[in-house]
C-alpha cells in the first residue's frame, strides 16, 4: 500500500484517450465496472445517463465527451469513478482505471506550463513521475453544471 | 356481524375456522337464489348464531378449535327448535369413522373436502328445496 | 416451467389464492413457533395437550384449504403430519427427536411447496419427505382413530383435563368462577357476543371451560369457567350485558398427584378469537396512502390560491383562512404518519422465522450456533418485510454455511466451539438498521482479489477496501459457491441482496476481519414513496408513468393520426386529442407500426395523448428522487429500479401537458462533439 507521507498525496490514476489523469483519492467514493447506465433524454451530450450508487440516483459524465473526444464503446476495461464533492455525487466514465499512487508534492507543477490545449482551469497541476506525465484534474470545474449544460468544452487537445 | 333476516330469504350459516374456507364455501353457493349467508369461526359462535337469528341450513366443518363440529351437531340435535334443520358436515378424506358417527348423530349430508362447488350447491339446493 | 399440479376442477377456487397464501402464512407462523416449543417434550410420557391441539388444527386447516385450491402436494404433507399429530394427541406414541426432525422437515417442504406455487417456480420433489412421514406413522399401531370427540363436555360436566386445571388453579391460590351468558340479537348488534366475551374473560384469567347449554325455558346460554386472581370488583364492567356469575365449587376432590406430573407449557394457548385484530389487505393501505397523497396535492393548490388571495383580501378575513389551511397541513401529516404506522410490524416477525431456520441450518452444517436476536420490537414497514425476507435469509445462510466454522475448527483457533450469530434491529433517525453479524472466519480480501483477477475483473490484485470487496462479491456471477447452496435455483445471490436493498432506497455495508468475523449492515428508509406505475417502452427503453397521472390508455391506429399545423391529432371520444410522440420528445428512434399505444394525461382542454411503442404492464415502484442538476430535465420526475439492477426513469406527464413545443430535441444531443 502507499505510505502516507505528509509531503505526498494519494491519487487515483486513470486513462482517457491515451492520456493519464489523476484525481485525489479522498474525493473518490468508489470505482466500479460500468454496469448498465440508463440514458436520460435531452440531457447534455456529456451526460451519459444515470446509475444507482449507494441508494442514490447519480448522473454519469462521459469524460471523453466532456473533454471533446470521440466517445468509444464501453468495454471490460471501462470504469466508472464515483466522486463526492461538496454535496454532489457524480460518476465519471473513463477508459480504464486501476492504480492508486502517492504523488509527492515536489513532482507536481502548476498547469500554465502545460502543453497547449486543455484550458488551465480544468487542471490543478501536472505531475511528472519517472517518464510519465500525469494531468491532475480540478474536479469541481470538470463537473461544473453550468458548463456541461451550456455545451462548453475545453478546446480540443492536441497532445 | 349483523344478521338481516328477510321473510323469504333462506339464511345459511357457514361454520369453519378457516376464513379462506368460509369464503370459498360462500362463493360456491353464489349462484343460488333467495339465500343469504352468515358465518361463524367456532362452535360457540355457531350456536350463538343459531340462538339469535333464524337459520335455514347449516354447513359445518367437523374439525374446529374448542368445540368441534360433532359437538355442535350433537348439541343442536338435542334442541327442539333445531331437530329438523338441514345440516351438512364437511369432512376430510380419511375420516371414515367420523362420517358414520356424524350421520348417526343427525347430519343431513356430508361432503368431503376438497369438494366441487356445484356439488355443494346441488346439495344445498336440494335440502332447502330451492327453486333454480 | 411446470408449476405445482392443480386439478382443473379446482379452477373455481383459484381466485382465492391470495386469501389462501395469507392464511397459510398465519398457520405456518404458528406451526414454527409450536414445533420449537415441542422440544422439551421429547421422550416425555406426556405432552402439553394444547400445543398438539394447536398444531393439529393448523395442519388440518392447511390440508383443507390446500385441497380446495388444488395444491395436492401441500395437502398430502399436511395430511400425513396431521395423522401423526392425531396419534400423538391420543398418546399412542411418544415424541422422539427423530420424529420432531421429521415434522420440521415436513414443515419446510410445506413452506417450499406453497412458496413455489406462489412464485410459480418449478415443482420440488416431495416424495422423500413424504416417505419419512409415512415411516413415522408406520412405527406404532395403525389403529385409525375412530372418534374425534375427545370425551369432552356434555354441557356442564367437565372433562378430566378440565378438572385437573381447576385443581391446579385452586392449588396456586386463584379462585374459580362460573359465568353464564345468554346471547341475544340486540346484544350482538352492540358487539356483545360469545367471542368478545370469551376474549375479555381470557384477558383477566385462565379460561378452563367454555360450552353451550340449554336452559329450562329452552333458551341457549354459554357457560364459562374462569380461574383468576383478579378481584370480583373488576367483573362489574362485564356484567349486565347478559352475563351473570357465581363462585365455582368443584365437586371432585383435588387430584394433586396428577397435577404435578404435567410439564407446564411455556405459554398459554393462543386464542382464536376474532375480537381485537383486523386483517388488513396491504392494497387497502396503499389506497389510503394514495388518497392522502391526493389530499396533499389538493391542499397545496389551496395553499397556492390562498397566497394569491392575500393581497386582494382584508387581513382580518384572510388570516383565519390561512390558519385553517395550516391546521389542515398538520392534520394531514399526522394522518399520513398514522396510516404509515398501521403498516408497521415488529421485527419479531422476521426473527421468529430466523430462529427456525438457524436451528435447522446449524444441524445441517454440523455447527453449534448461538443465535442472538436484539431489537425485535423495532418496527418496519410490512412491505419491506416481504421484500427483505429472502435477502436476510440468504445472509443468514451464508453466515452459517461459510462464515462460521465447525466446533473443531473454532477450538483449534482458541475460540469457543459455539459460534455466535447476531441479528440486531434498530431505528436511527429516519432509517431502520439491521445488522447480521457472525464471529466466524471473516472474508479474506486477498482470496477475493485473486478470484477477481482470475475472472478478469481487475488487473492488479492490490489490497482492497471492504467496500470494494463488497462490490465484488455482489457482482452477479462472482461466487461459485452459490450453486451448491441450498438457495440455488431460487436466484438469491449477493447481487440480488444488494439490488433489493438498493431498490428499496437503502444501503448495504460490510465489515470483516479475517479470523474475527463478518458483519453486514442494511439500512432502509422508514418512509417509502411507493406508487403504482405503468411501464411503457419506447425504442427499447423502458419508462415508468405514475398511474395517478393517467386518465386512460388507448390503442391508436397509425392511419387515424392526422396532421394539424405542426401537431398530430387523433379523434378521441367527442373531440380531438393532440398526440405527442415520446420517441420524438426524447430524441429516440421513431417506429412506424400499424398501431401503437398511448396514454392520456391531463384533463379536458389540457388532455394530451402520449404515444409510446408498447405498454408493458403495471408495477408498484419505489420512487427515488433525482437530485443532481445535471440530470434534471423536463419530462423526468425521478427514477426507480425494477429489481433487476437497472434504473428506469419516471416520467412527469405534467410537463407534457404544459407545452409540447417547449420540449424539443436539443440539436447537440444527436451530434458528436467536434474536435
Amino acid at each position: 500500500m502507499q505510505d502516507s507521507k505528509a509531503d505526498a498525496e494519494p491519487f487515483i490514476i486513470f486513462e482517457l484517450a491515451g492520456t493519464t489523469y489523476a484525481l485525489p483519492s479522498r474525493l473518490v467514493q468508489q470505482m466500479e465496472m460500468t454496469e448498465h447506465i440508463t440514458p436520460v433524454p435531452n440531457a447534455p451530450h456529456a451526460v451519459e445517463g444515470v446509475v444507482f450508487s449507494r441508494g442514490q440516483v447519480i448522473p454519469t459524465v462521459n469524460l471523453r465527451a466532456r473533454f471533446g473526444f470521440e466517445k468509444i464503446p464501453i468495454d471490460l476495461r471501462t470504469r466508472l469513478i464515483v466522486v463526492n464533492i461538496g454535496n454532489r455525487t457524480v460518476g465519471l466514465v473513463v477508459d480504464s482505471a486501476r492504480e492508486f499512487i502517492s504523488i509527492p508534492f515536489t513532482s507536481i507543477q502548476p498547469p500554465n506550463e502545460a502543453i497547449s490545449g486543455l484550458s488551465g482551469k480544468y487542471l490543478d497541476g501536472i505531475a511528472t513521475l519517472k517518464d510519465r506525465m500525469i494531468l491532475i484534474l480540478n474536479l469541481e470545474e470538470v463537473i461544473n453544471q453550468a458548463e456541461i449544460v451550456g455545451g462548453e468544452q475545453p478546446s480540443s487537445a492536441s497532445i | 356481524m349483523r344478521i338481516l333476516h328477510r321473510m323469504n330469504t333462506k339464511n345459511i350459516l357457514v361454520v369453519d375456522d378457516s376464513p379462506t374456507m368460509r369464503r370459498m364455501i360462500v362463493a360456491s353457493l353464489g349462484e343460488l337464489k333467495g339465500v343469504a349467508f352468515s358465518e361463524a369461526g367456532t362452535g360457540l359462535e355457531a350456536i350463538e348464531q343459531l340462538a339469535i337469528s333464524t337459520t335455514s341450513l347449516m354447513i359445518v366443518d367437523l374439525n374446529m378449535p374448542e368445540m368441534n363440529g360433532m359437538e355442535v351437531l350433537s348439541f343442536v340435535r338435542k334442541h327442539q327448535a333445531y331437530r329438523s334443520m338441514p345440516i351438512i358436515v364437511l369432512t376430510t378424506r380419511a375420516d371414515d369413522g367420523i362420517r358414520s358417527a356424524a350421520l348417526a348423530a343427525g347430519a343431513s349430508a356430508y361432503l368431503t373436502k376438497p369438494f366441487l362447488p356445484r356439488v355443494l350447491a346441488a346439495r344445498v339446493s336440494d335440502l332447502l328445496s330451492l327453486e333454480q | 416451467m411446470s408449476i405445482a399440479k392443480t386439478d382443473p376442477k379446482n379452477d373455481f377456487f383459484v381466485k382465492f389464492l391470495d386469501d389462501y397464501f395469507a392464511e397459510c402464512d398465519e398457520h405456518l407462523t404458528l406451526i414454527r413457533k409450536h414445533l420449537l416449543a415441542l422440544e422439551p417434550f421429547i421422550n416425555q410420557p406426556q405432552i402439553d395437550r394444547s400445543l398438539i391441539d394447536e398444531l393439529f388444527r393448523s395442519f388440518h386447516s392447511l390440508k383443507g384449504i390446500s385441497g380446495m385450491v388444488g395444491l395436492t402436494e401441500a395437502e398430502q404433507i399436511a395430511h400425513q403430519t396431521e395423522s401423526y399429530l392425531r396419534r400423538l394427541r391420543e398418546d399412542q406414541v411418544i415424541l422422539t427427536s427423530e420424529a420432531l426432525e421429521t415434522l420440521i422437515a415436513g414443515t419446510h417442504m410445506l413452506e417450499e411447496v406453497i412458496a413455489g406455487h406462489r412464485d410459480q417456480t418449478p415443482k420440488t420433489e416431495i416424495a422423500p419427505v413424504l416417505a419419512r412421514l409415512e415411516k413415522l406413522l408406520a412405527g406404532g399401531s395403525t389403529r385409525d382413530s375412530v372418534s374425534d370427540v375427545s370425551g369432552k363436555h356434555a354441557v356442564t360436566e367437565l372433562s378430566i383435563a378440565e378438572n385437573e386445571r381447576v385443581a391446579r388453579a385452586l392449588q396456586l391460590g386463584s379462585k374459580v368462577w362460573r359465568f353464564e351468558f345468554v346471547p341475544s340479537a340486540s346484544l350482538s348488534e352492540r358487539g356483545v357476543n360469545v367471542n368478545n366475551l370469551r376474549s375479555r374473560l381470557q384477558e383477566i384469567g385462565e379460561l378452563i371451560h367454555a360450552a353451550p347449554r340449554v336452559l329450562e325455558q329452552g333458551a341457549i346460554a354459554f357457560e364459562f369457567l374462569l380461574a383468576t386472581n383478579v378481584d370480583e370488583v373488576s367483573f362489574a364492567s362485564l356484567l349486565g350485558d347478559g352475563l351473570t356469575y357465581t363462585a365455582f365449587e368443584s365437586a371432585l376432590p383435588i387430584l394433586s398427584s396428577v397435577v404435578d406430573e404435567l410439564p407446564r407449557a411455556s405459554q398459554s394457548p393462543t386464542s382464536r378469537s376474532f375480537s381485537n385484530v383486523v386483517r388488513v389487505d396491504l392494497g387497502r393501505l396503499d389506497d389510503l396512502m394514495r388518497m392522502i397523497g391526493e389530499l396533499t396535492i389538493s391542499r397545496s393548490r389551496l395553499d397556492d390560491h390562498l397566497t394569491h388571495l392575500e393581497s386582494g383580501m382584508a387581513a382580518l378575513e384572510w388570516r383565519p383562512l390561512q390558519e385553517i389551511n395550516q391546521v389542515m397541513e398538520r392534520e394531514l401529516r399526522a394522518l399520513r404518519e398514522g396510516v404509515m404506522r398501521v403498516r408497521m410490524v415488529p421485527f419479531s416477525e422476521i426473527f421468529e422465522r430466523m430462529r427456525f431456520v438457524v436451528r435447522d441450518l446449524a444441524r445441517e452444517n454440523k455447527k453449534k450456533i448461538d443465535l442472538e436476536l436484539i431489537g425485535e420490537e423495532t418496527e418496519i414497514d410490512k412491505f419491506l418485510v416481504e421484500r427483505m425476507m429472502d435477502p436476510i435469509l440468504h445472509l443468514v445462510r451464508n453466515a452459517i454455511s461459510h462464515g462460521l466454522e465447525t466446533p473443531g475448527e473454532r477450538e483449534a483457533q482458541g475460540k469457543s466451539p459455539v459460534g455466535t450469530l447476531t441479528l440486531r434491529a434498530s431505528t436511527v433517525a429516519e432509517t431502520v438498521m439491521l445488522e447480521i453479524a457472525d464471529n466466524g472466519r471473516g472474508i479474506d480480501g486477498g482470496h477475493i482479489a485473486r478470484h477477481a483477477k482470475a475472472m478478469g475483473l481487475v488487473d492488479q490484485p492490490s489490497s482492497f477496501s471492504t467496500s470494494t470487496i463488497l462490490d465484488l462479491i455482489c457482482t452477479a456471477g462472482f461466487s461459485t459457491r452459490e450453486e451448491t447452496d441450498r438457495a440455488a435455483g431460487r436466484g438469491v445471490g449477493m447481487a440480488v441482496v444488494r439490488n433489493t436493498v438498493l431498490s428499496l432506497g437503502g444501503s448495504l455495508n460490510m465489515d470483516t476481519e479475517v479470523g474475527r468475523g463478518t458483519s453486514f449492515s442494511i439500512q432502509l428508509p422508514l418512509t417509502l414513496a411507493v406508487a403504482d406505475a405503468l411501464i411503457v417502452s419506447v425504442d427499447g427503453q423502458r419508462f415508468a408513468v405514475p398511474q395517478s397521472t393517467i386518465s386512460e390508455v388507448i390503442e391508436v391506429e397509425s392511419s387515424a393520426v392526422k396532421a394539424f399545423e405542426k401537431n398530430e391529432i387523433i379523434q378521441h371520444r367527442e373531440g380531438v386529442l393532440p398526440l405527442i410522440r415520446l420517441a420524438k420528445l426524447f430524441g429516440l428512434k421513431e417506429n412506424a407500426p400499424a398501431y401503437f399505444h398511448a396514454f392520456v394525461v391531463g384533463r379536458e382542454s389540457n388532455a394530451v395523448g402520449i404515444a409510446v411503442d408498447r405498454i408493458l404492464g403495471q408495477r408498484e415502484i419505489v420512487v427515488r428522487a433525482i437530485n443532481d442538476p445535471l440530470i434534471q430535465v423536463p419530462g423526468i420526475a425521478g427514477a426507480t429500479e425494477l429489481g433487476d439492477g437497472h434504473i428506469i426513469l419516471i416520467l412527469n406527464p405534467g410537463d407534457f401537458t404544459r407545452s409540447a413545443t417547449e420540449l424539443r430535441v436539443r440539436p447537440e444531443s444527436n451530434t458528436d462533439a467536434q474536435l
